[in-house]
């Protein structure tokens, strides 16, 4: 229906002599088909993305945005697929890790020149954000958010575990030990897992480690850029998680949406996941019928010496031949960025952190639900150091992580065989 | 009939229903409330029976859903396939069965050959040939592709060599030209082989999975395998098990129908296909 | 008519104007696919860097098939004693049948072929120092091929089963068949939406009705033990409907007359399916299990959608290691080799269905 209606709106603007410029964007977040233009309202990831862009579309004198389908799980195969059949999207959002691969080949347009003309400012930009839009100096993406790990808590199934301070908030570890020791406690007294997340499948398990690997001091690559993997700090990290499936505090097969369910239905304490469910979680929390009621939200802890956690972080690119070939529709993308940028706050509602320190200091951002309960993760926050086979390496460490927790694998072998391959990667 | 015939049928009915169980399901998820199913997906009868009833599933589907506008591609493109299979099969078919001309073992010796290239294999090189081409996101990349089909030559060749000769030396003696001959009465005679590969031919085409997914990115040519496919991987965040599978039934349902409709002719035509083999 | 007539085509002209729709179609979009792949498998190919820059390849010769296939300081030995014994079980056999004449000649060859292959492949392994340049290529063949040797056994012995009890011309049977036959028309998607659900630990069918049995729901898909059993059960379910339409083709072929000799001498039910129905019907069914192969070997959607390949790759199958070596890695030259050994393997397949169409027809 929406697309016969945006077809004759394209013709009516045509009539009028205007030509109405039409942009297509491609996203992931998950569809949602109804979303409105309301971005005040809307609630989840995928609605709340999707009324902002409907709004510019309403909005946005003489641009009409057509959203392409929305497939997560082939997002970047159907990106690179489109840019090599020479039709890519003109708008899209991307991972920052992503842009040097895309970025390096030449796929990207530098927008460094024009994002002011646009009405963006870069001087808003937190730092980290705008490192990882950058590379080899020119800017490659306009960054929408940090996204990190945080832990959601189920307060009541804390308390009853007595694993909550005066002031309301859960008692958290803060060494491997105390993790295990507390995983036992929650377990006895409430029989239930202590902690939940997508082991399975999405790739939660490597910044786990990886957040865990910087709190020690310890990275991935080492000073030359070579992979370095097998060490000691690796171990520590896959330890102090593998300790809990051992012992039976927590489930490594559930993926995503089971993890999750299982939180919601009140069968974990804690689940690990990203910043983009808290006002989602906030909503299922007010339902009466959804057994989670108590719903608090916590930084990943530091169960090491350095405060460190795993932050990636959303923006949209516009591809190299949109800038050379047609001007007027790259102006257009341009306008449909800023202003899905000028709408940062309503981004923010999903939980994710925003990138502007305008928002970040506005009482407006500090208000929304559950924000100072993780404020200090945007002062943790790291990314991995920029590499163009983001994406290969992690899928070596996440299926590595894997077959250790889900096909016992020795920590061993699956370590030195994820070294062997990332540096095949990287020489590649 | 006999005793033992009704406890075979009674013996067979079980594995029966149970093959029927999960089609079953899907169709009943489908008509229950979405915040039902979050908590729950064994109401009534293990799910099996939608109580709590509601059609709104459907009416969400048909009013924001692009699962119509999905369906509506795949059946362009399924019947452009089969139109273009029976278009080329046919006359490859009766040429090679009916016509004399030089080199004609060597064209079915290089047809045969064709027969082992499985589509997985090619479909690199033909990404790359379409790219080239510019030829992705559009209606006949996909459809060409699939339209050189040596196994569609061979089924309308073994049928046509099967025709007797005489009807043919007949209509040659009244100086019926060749192509009148293929068109008046080959293709009638034709029909129920043309059923056969149509009916194959849609089928294969409706549910092809690989090729649209490195071919149509585009929201306007994107098929229904593509857009269930995606529903799947936004799963967790998807609006709702009742509507996911909603978009199931109706991706269903056009070719359940249609195979109900035709199923004399699957069955007779594959009957025929296997016993001549 | 007359005048028709002198502006009608000859045999040879009409022959050409008919046969070049497919001839075109054919050589465009196979024939030339093809050994472009092959072409393509040569060379250093990004995806990306060639679709901007067509001169951004290099041709590497075998380099890809090397790095694909092979390894550092690979050697061959008894590395896998369970298979390579199997196999020269199998070479034994092969010898001692063929010298009995207890199978045909065709029969014993391709007994010996197989059990060769098992006694050789799995004998190469790295050596102490050694290394698969691809860790992962090989394990993911074995997975294709156990998810052949899973699913086409079950599928051939469950629809021969049925069709042998459904081969009566009643309403019933029909009502019966088409209910069988009904999740054959499902698109991949469908089967995979519906399977993912009814696996689901949480929300599935199944584990509704372990839970009401007072059982602990498995995580179907995402526990080693199970996840390919989950694949091969709806890849069963799925594609039952055309071997058993096969099957009852092939039984209507068989006179009742047999049958009802075979009654005198009290041959009835089993007796009658094992000594009259099976040998006659060891073409179709020989038929069904190579294409069966050929389908199986193919298997893409089922792993991509309801596995992703997982856990740890134990359900990874060869096509969705084409496809993400491909768009995901971007690396188009190992995926087009990948496709040429899927090929051979293919058109080795192809090759023996043709054999025995010949070998019966003489």
């Amino acid at each position: 229906m929406r697309h016969v209606l945006l077809t004759a709106a394209a013709a009516a603007t045509f009539a009028s002599a205007a030509p109405a410029q039409e942009v297509t964007l491609a996203r992931f977040f998950g569809a949602c088909e109804d979303a409105g233009t309301d971005t005040t309202t809307s609630v989840g990831e995928a609605c709340i993305i999707q009324s902002i862009i409907n709004a510019a579309s309403a909005e946005i004198d003489g641009v009409t945005v057509n959203t392409l389908p929305t497939d997560w799980g082939n997002y970047y195969d159907q990106i690179k697929a489109a840019f090599a059949g020479g039709t890519p999207p003109d708008v899209f959002v991307m991972h920052a890790h992503t842009i040097p691969e895309f970025a390096s080949l030449g796929a990207l347009a530098d927008l460094s020149g024009d994002l002011e003309a646009a009405g963006i400012d870069t001087s808003d930009w937190a730092p980290l954000a705008l490192d990882g839009v950058t590379y080899e100096g020119g800017i490659y993406g306009v960054p929408m958010d940090f996204h990190a790990n945080l832990f959601h808590v189920n307060l009541d199934l804390m308390a009853e575990a007595d694993l909550v301070n005066d002031d309301g908030s859960p008692i958290l570890p803060t060494s491997p030990d105390e993790l295990l020791a507390h995983a036992e406690q929650f377990k006895a007294a409430t029989g239930k897992n202590y902690l939940a997340a997508d082991f399975a499948q999405f790739p939660i398990g490597v910044r786990l480690v990886v957040s865990m690997l910087w709190q020690q001091g310890s990275n991935i690559f080492d000073a030359e850029g070579n992979a370095q993997v097998d060490t000691t700090e690796t171990r520590a990290a896959i330890n102090s998680i593998v300790q809990l499936f051992e012992n039976d505090l927590a489930d490594p097969r559930l993926n995503y949406a089971d993890s999750q369910q299982a939180f919601l239905n009140g069968e974990a304490g804690i689940l690990v996941n990203g910043t983009w469910v808290v006002d989602f979680y906030d909503s299922e929390a007010a339902d009466p019928d959804v057994p989670l009621t108590n719903y608090y939200v916590a930084d990943f802890p530091v169960l090491f010496e350095e405060s460190a956690t795993w932050a990636g972080s959303h923006g949209w690119a516009i591809p190299a031949s949109l800038k050379q070939d047609d001007p007027e529709t790259y102006e257009a993308a341009l306008r449909v960025i800023a202003f899905i940028q000028e709408h940062n706050l309503d981004w923010a509602r999903t939980g994710h952190m925003s990138v502007l320190q305008s928002v970040l200091e506005s009482d407006d951002y500090n208000a929304l639900p559950h924000r100072d309960e993780y404020a200090a993760t945007a002062t943790m926050a790291a990314d991995l150091p920029p590499t163009e086979h983001f994406s290969a390496i992690q899928d070596i460490l996440n299926r590595e992580l894997q077959a250790i927790w889900l096909t016992g694998k020795s920590v061993d072998n699956a370590l030195s065989d994820a070294q062997i391959d990332i540096q095949d990667v990287l020489d590649s | 009939m006999t005793r033992g015939y009704y406890w075979l049928v009674t013996g067979l009915s079980i594995p029966a229903f149970i093959w029927l169980v999960p089609t079953l399901w899907m169709v009943s998820l489908s008509f229950q409330p979405n915040d039902v199913l979050a908590r729950t997906t064994s109401s009534t009868a293990f799910g099996l029976v939608p109580i709590p009833f509601t059609a709104e599933n459907y009416a969400d589907l048909f009013a924001f859903g692009q699962t119509p506008w999905w369906f509506l591609n795949s059946l362009i493109v399924s019947t452009g396939m089969t139109l273009g299979v029976l278009a080329v099969s046919t006359t490859a078919g009766y040429a090679l069965a009916r016509l004399d001309f030089p080199f004609k073992r060597t064209v079915i010796a290089v047809c045969l050959v064709g027969l082992m290239v499985p589509e997985q294999a090619v479909f690199i090189p033909l990404y790359t040939m379409f790219a080239d081409f510019g030829w992705h996101n559009s209606y006949h990349a996909l459809i060409l592709p699939r339209m050189a089909v040596p196994i569609g030559v061979f089924l309308m060749l073994q049928f046509f060599r099967a025709i007797p000769h005489d009807i043919e030396e007949a209509a040659r003696l009244d100086g019926v030209g060749w192509l009148r001959i293929f068109w008046y009465i080959m293709l009638p005679l034709a029909r129920p082989a043309m059923m056969t590969l149509a009916i194959l031919t849609f089928l294969y085409a409706w549910n092809d999975y690989l090729w649209p997914l490195v071919s149509a990115q585009q929201r306007d040519y994107y098929t229904i395998t593509l857009g269930l496919a995606s529903i799947q991987s936004n799963f967790a965040q998807s609006e709702g098990l009742g509507r996911v599978m909603a978009s199931g039934v109706i991706a269903s349902l056009p070719v359940v129908i249609l195979f109900l409709i035709f199923q004399r002719y699957v069955v007779q035509a594959m009957t025929a296909g296997g016993s001549k083999g | 008519m007359r005048s028709r007539r002198a502006a009608q085509l000859s045999q040879r002209q009409a022959a050409l104007l008919l046969l070049v729709p497919f001839l075109a179609t054919y050589a465009l979009f196979l024939v030339y696919p093809f050994f472009r792949g092959v072409w393509i498998s040569m060379h250093d190919w990004n995806l990306l860097a060639v679709a901007f820059n067509p001169d951004a390849k290099e041709f590497v010769g075998l380099r890809n098939y090397e790095r694909v296939m092979w390894g550092e300081d690979i050697e061959w030995g008894l590395a896998a004693p369970l298979w390579q014994g199997l196999g020269l079980i199998g070479l034994a056999l092969a010898a001692v049948l063929h010298r009995r004449s207890r199978v045909s000649r065709f029969n014993a060859i391709a007994l010996g072929v197989v059990s060769l292959l098992l006694v050789v492949l799995p004998g190469f392994h790295p050596g102490e120092v050694g290394r698969w340049y691809d860790r992962r290529f090989w394990p993911t063949v074995g997975n294709t091929v156990l998810f052949v040797g899973l699913t086409v056994p079950g599928v051939t012995i469950s629809a021969l089963l049925l069709a042998a009890g459904m081969n009566r011309e009643t309403r019933a049977m029909g009502i019966l068949r088409t209910l069988f036959f009904l999740s054959q028309v499902l698109s991949v998607t469908v089967v995979t939406l519906i399977w993912q659900i009814m696996f689901s630990p949480r929300q599935g069918l199944i584990a509704n009705i372990t839970e009401v049995a007072g059982g602990t729901p498995i995580n179907w898909l995402t526990d080693q033990q199970f996840a390919m059993a989950a694949i091969v059960i709806a890849t069963v379910w799925w594609s039952l409907g055309i071997a058993m339409i096969l099957f009852l083709a092939g039984l209507q072929d068989i006179s009742s007359e047999i049958y009802e000799a075979a009654a005198l001498d009290n041959a009835r039910g089993p007796r009658a399916f094992w000594f009259i129905t099976l040998p006659n019907l060891r073409r179709t069914i020989t038929l069904v299990v190579v294409l069966q192969i050929i389908l199986h070997f193919q298997v893409f959607g089922q792993s991509h959608l309801m596995t992703q390949g997982g856990p740890n790759d134990t359900t990874q199958v060869l096509v969705r290691y084409i496809y993400q070596t491909g768009f995901r890695d971007s690396e188009l030259g190992r995926a087009s080799a990948m496709a040429v050994f899927l090929f051979v393997i293919m058109g080795g397949f192809s090759v023996v269905q043709f054999i025995i169409g010949r070998e019966k027809d003489e």
